[in-house]
């Protein structure tokens, strides 16, 4: 009964388990989503991607017991998937979401995303499913959070750097990376180098810095 | 290889102390947008908490968490979408893992409870967070926020991960820490571990990558970037504006 095992989910399309055939989320995700319900999808409640899955949290399981937490440590155990909790958090069951939350995140490390109601969780699952095939399809520069590699430039973060050494400012930052060429180089400089650059002062107050 | 010298108050506090005082850094401007976030941590929780201006992020748990507090009236409606999205990618840029503590929003005396309306863009802001691999906590108070930030300090101390160097360097090593702040993508924690794990700034400059990855508690890419930035040679040709003619 145990199985949490990878299913093949077709691009864009969401399966659903057999058990919410029917329910509200199920019939608000139809039309908006390519879905179709399969038997036997065992701990999971909806794959989104070969990768993503989605297990729901109703207020009952909630208010039931620690029914739903052997559930999910079962998840984790059995597999590799990344799952996302969703979990029902109401009025009723809103004295259980810390202790939830403590186990889904800190503990187990995956992700919990409360909602009010199963509209609700409808409409959180479309957003998901649109990342999930956007990242698919390796259009992975629509995600804002995601960190673009962009090259910049050191040269001016090199002489703000430079500039934190007592005593010296715009000007003899510029000069000294100029004549040392990187910070490397002007740790490593004598006293008598230096002196050529700066003032004997200054100098002195470099190299014992 | 030569272990760094971890400073003597690391190796005598730790065993000593069977629950040492976890360290958390906060950002200077959560005295005035979270006051008893803070009060919490020191009260409840018996944490030691360091506030510095941080510029990056509202907290700093350990050598590689960083968390930032949100309401959630922030997360609402698309109005500040850009400076939220340049922090974190920011942030990515200098933690290993970020967390979001998305808080409810306080009711003002008065008020009747506010009616939350979920959005779109709300649910399509979570899952641009997941899809991103930031680790997302909801609180619905300052008091819970308190208690997550002492859970993930918890955690990452469990993970070997807390900051157990002194925060609060005087006179000459200031000046050294603000060098070390200055170096792009270098977080906070890491310029205090280089503070203590190595005696001079030239030290630091003539060290290998694994070395800066041991003594700045840095993660190999990170400590390459570091090693990189270090032995960069400069090009005035590069300065976005040429040097002023005087």
């Amino acid at each position: 009964p145990v199985t949490a095992g990878s299913v093949v989910v077709p691009y864009g399309h969401v399966i659903g388990n057999e058990k919410w055939r029917g329910s509200e989320v199920g019939q608000r995700l139809q039309g908006k989503v390519r879905l179709t319900f399969e038997d036997g999808l065992g701990l999971v409640d909806f794959h989104l991607s070969n990768r993503t899955c989605i297990l729901l949290i109703s207020e009952a399981d909630l208010v039931a017991g620690d029914e739903f937490k052997r559930r999910l440590v079962r998840f984790r155990n059995a597999s590799s998937l990344r799952g996302i909790v969703i979990v029902e958090k109401t009025q009723i069951s809103d004295q259980y979401f810390l202790g939830v939350q403590k186990l889904v995140i800190l503990e187990l490390g995956m992700v919990l995303l409360p909602v009010g109601n199963q509209g609700e969780a409808s409409q959180l699952i479309i957003q998901l499913v649109s990342f999930c095939v956007r990242e698919q399809s390796r259009d992975r520069g629509t995600n804002p959070f995601l960190r673009k590699q962009c090259a910049q430039l050191v040269e001016p973060a090199v002489l703000q750097t430079v500039q934190q050494i007592p005593g010296i400012g715009k000007t003899k930052a510029l000069l000294l990376v100029q004549q040392f060429g990187s910070i490397h180089r002007l740790c490593n400089a004598s006293i008598n180098e230096l002196k050529h650059v700066v003032g004997q002062t200054v100098a002195q107050q470099i190299y014992t810095f | 290889p030569a272990d760094p010298s971890p400073s003597l108050a690391q190796n005598s506090r730790v065993p000593a102390d069977p629950s040492p005082s976890l360290c958390v850094l906060a950002d200077t401007r959560e005295i005035s947008s979270g006051p008893e976030v803070i009060s919490c941590l020191r009260a409840a929780h018996g944490l030691r908490v360091q506030v510095c201006s941080l510029g990056s992020s509202d907290y700093v748990v350990s050598n590689r968490l960083a968390v930032e507090r949100l309401l959630q009236s922030e997360l609402q409606s698309p109005g500040n979408r850009n400076k939220l999205s340049q922090r974190l990618r920011r942030l990515q840029g200098i933690f290993e893992r970020i967390c979001v503590i998305v808080e409810t929003d306080r009711v003002r005396p008065g008020e009747t409870s506010r009616f939350f309306q979920r959005t779109q863009y709300y649910d399509g802001v979570l899952s641009a967070l997941v899809q991103a691999g930031i680790k997302i906590l909801f609180s619905s108070c300052q008091e819970e926020t308190a208690a997550l930030l002492k859970d993930l300090a918890l955690l990452e101390h469990r993970k070997g991960a807390a900051i157990q160097v002194p925060t609060e360097p005087e006179g000459h090593r200031r000046d050294i820490l603000n060098f070390y702040l200055s170096i792009p993508n270098l977080s906070y924690g890491a310029a205090l571990n280089l503070c203590h794990s190595f005696g001079s700034i030239t030290a630091v400059a003539n060290s290998s990558v694994p070395e800066l990855a041991e003594g700045a508690r840095l993660s190999r890419p990170q400590a390459e970037e570091l090693h990189r930035f270090l032995r960069h040679h400069f090009d005035p040709q590069l300065l976005p504006q040429p040097p002023p003619a005087k």
